[in-house]
């Protein structure tokens, strides 16, 4: 590990999901959604 | 001593056994879902027409957010909730946000049916199982090392459904399309994505060790928060309330079909923990042939029809159990389940979640020292509120004049309940709802 990175351990669980491309997929894909539910209606 | 009398043998033979019973109770549960998902549409179909599309949802969706506080309260009471909260308070995120997705999908699927008719309407959202297949493979190492036999079985019967259900809506349309068709291809090319992409934090949460009923408590906040938020948005707050007030004869049935909904919904989450996303999915995707079948023999939708629909409704189903039964036989193999386990240790390590409890709840068992689900009064307390409201509203609920055939009627719930008693009790010996 670089030891300029932050250690996993210490890294609150916002960050966590924050720094998780998995949550990203979700949450834009919402957007997306309501990006789409907006201009439909 | 031979090889084959060694402990470490026998407990390499327990954990391959273990493994083909969780596979086993994980397509049963996918099974089950489809039934308890399709029959969700049953009471909904009692409701005259005249109540605005996103009243109905909303007012289905206060009854699944009130049914999660019934029967699965019984099941694990509050201080499990808690306690799973306590080991990965990050699910709670998760769970919202498949909530969200969920509200925002269903929207979409109203104005995709107004515009498109639900022919052209469901083959396209129904194609939210090849995305999960997507999403699986990419994120949760899901099908990886799964050799080509199994790759088949599972995609190719992805796409049989996917025909399956194609003609299966063509049967069923009544509608003519009207004049916004590619709006209409847009709202259900969108609520197929949000679907399919909904269950990356169901794979999520189920990977980090959260228990299914767990997640659908938070998963029912998240959805009742989004569904109240479109509602108002879309037709203002007076008037929504107008309109709730004039439904309030009919919203016991709509209530019923969320209560049905949520059953069908946890039997969906243990079939995405135990057989993953990319099977987990098109095998609740059989909902349609379930509410097909309710359409056809409860509430005789097809009658008088020319025999080509029937031929198309025929056909479809064989085409739709053809595909389910493709992917039930493709169950994972060892190799692919290291590969599971791999992603289950790289979202432990993220998120700081104990290996032994994330490899036990995988398990579908308990770790040790964890203390037994149990009931306290609040958990007594929130299922007498919550099954009242369902009371008050059945007493004033207004019974449709309608006709109904009471005997298939009778022989499908009878069918769910067998899934309902079969699945559950599997699921209780077997993982203790773990």
């Amino acid at each position: 590990m670089n030891a300029a990175e932050p250690d996993p351990k210490t890294r609150g669980w916002w960050t966590s999901i924050f720094s998780d491309i998995h949550f990203w997929v979700p949450v834009a894909v919402l957007m997306g959604g309501l990006l789409l539910l907006r201009f439909i209606r | 001593m031979s090889p084959a009398e060694t402990p470490q043998f026998a407990t390499a033979i327990q954990n391959v056994l273990r493994s083909k019973q969780l596979q086993l109770l994980g397509i049963l549960s996918g099974f089950a879902a489809g039934a308890w998902l399709g029959a969700a549409e049953a009471p909904t179909k009692l409701v005259s027409i005249g109540i605005s599309p996103m009243v109905i949802s909303l007012v289905m969706v206060m009854g699944v957010f009130l049914a999660r506080w019934t029967l699965p309260a019984l099941i694990l009471g509050t201080s499990s909730v808690r306690a799973d909260v306590r080991r990965a308070p990050h699910l709670i995120i998760w769970a919202l946000l498949a909530g969200c997705l969920w509200a925002v999908a269903n929207t979409l699927t109203i104005f995709a049916i107004r515009d498109i008719g639900l022919t052209i309407a469901f083959p396209l959202w129904n194609s939210n199982s090849l995305l999960g297949i997507l999403w699986g493979f990419l994120f949760f190492n899901e099908l990886r090392q799964a050799g080509w036999r199994r790759w088949t079985g599972v995609l190719g019967g992805a796409l049989v459904m996917c025909a399956g259900a194609a003609l299966l809506a063509v049967a069923s349309s009544t509608s003519a399309p009207s004049a916004h068709s590619l709006r209409g291809v847009w709202a259900a090319l969108g609520a197929g994505i949000l679907w399919g992409t909904m269950y990356i934090p169901y794979r999520k949460a189920y990977l980090t060790g959260m228990n299914p009923l767990s997640f659908v408590t938070f998963f029912s906040f998240g959805e009742l928060g989004m569904m109240s938020m479109l509602s108002v948005s879309s037709m203002g707050l007076n008037p929504l309330w107008q309109e709730l007030l004039s439904a309030r004869s009919v919203v016991f049935w709509l209530m019923l079909g969320g209560f049905v909904w949520v059953i069908g919904d946890v039997f969906q989450q243990y079939a995405a923990k135990y057989v993953g996303i990319s099977r987990g999915i098109p095998l609740s995707n059989s909902n349609q042939l379930w509410g097909l079948l309710w359409g056809i023999l409860v509430f005789g939708e097809l009658h008088g029809r020319s025999s080509s629909v029937y031929v198309e409704v025929i056909g479809g189903s064989l085409l739709m159990m053809l595909g389910v039964a493709a992917i039930a036989f493709s169950s994972a193999t060892g190799q692919e389940q290291t590969r599971w386990k791999e992603a289950a240790v790289r979202e432990s390590d993220r998120y700081r979640v104990a290996t032994d409890f994330v490899e036990a709840r995988m398990d579908g068992r308990q770790v040790c020292g964890e203390a037994k689900p149990s009931r306290n009064r609040l958990d007594w307390l929130l299922v007498v509120a919550a099954t009242s409201v369902f009371v008050i509203f059945a007493a004033t609920a207004r019974v449709p004049k309608m006709t109904l055939h009471w005997g298939p009627a009778t022989l499908l719930t009878a069918v769910l309940f067998l899934f309902l008693v079969i699945c559950g009790l599997s699921l209780w010996r077997i993982t203790r709802f773990n």
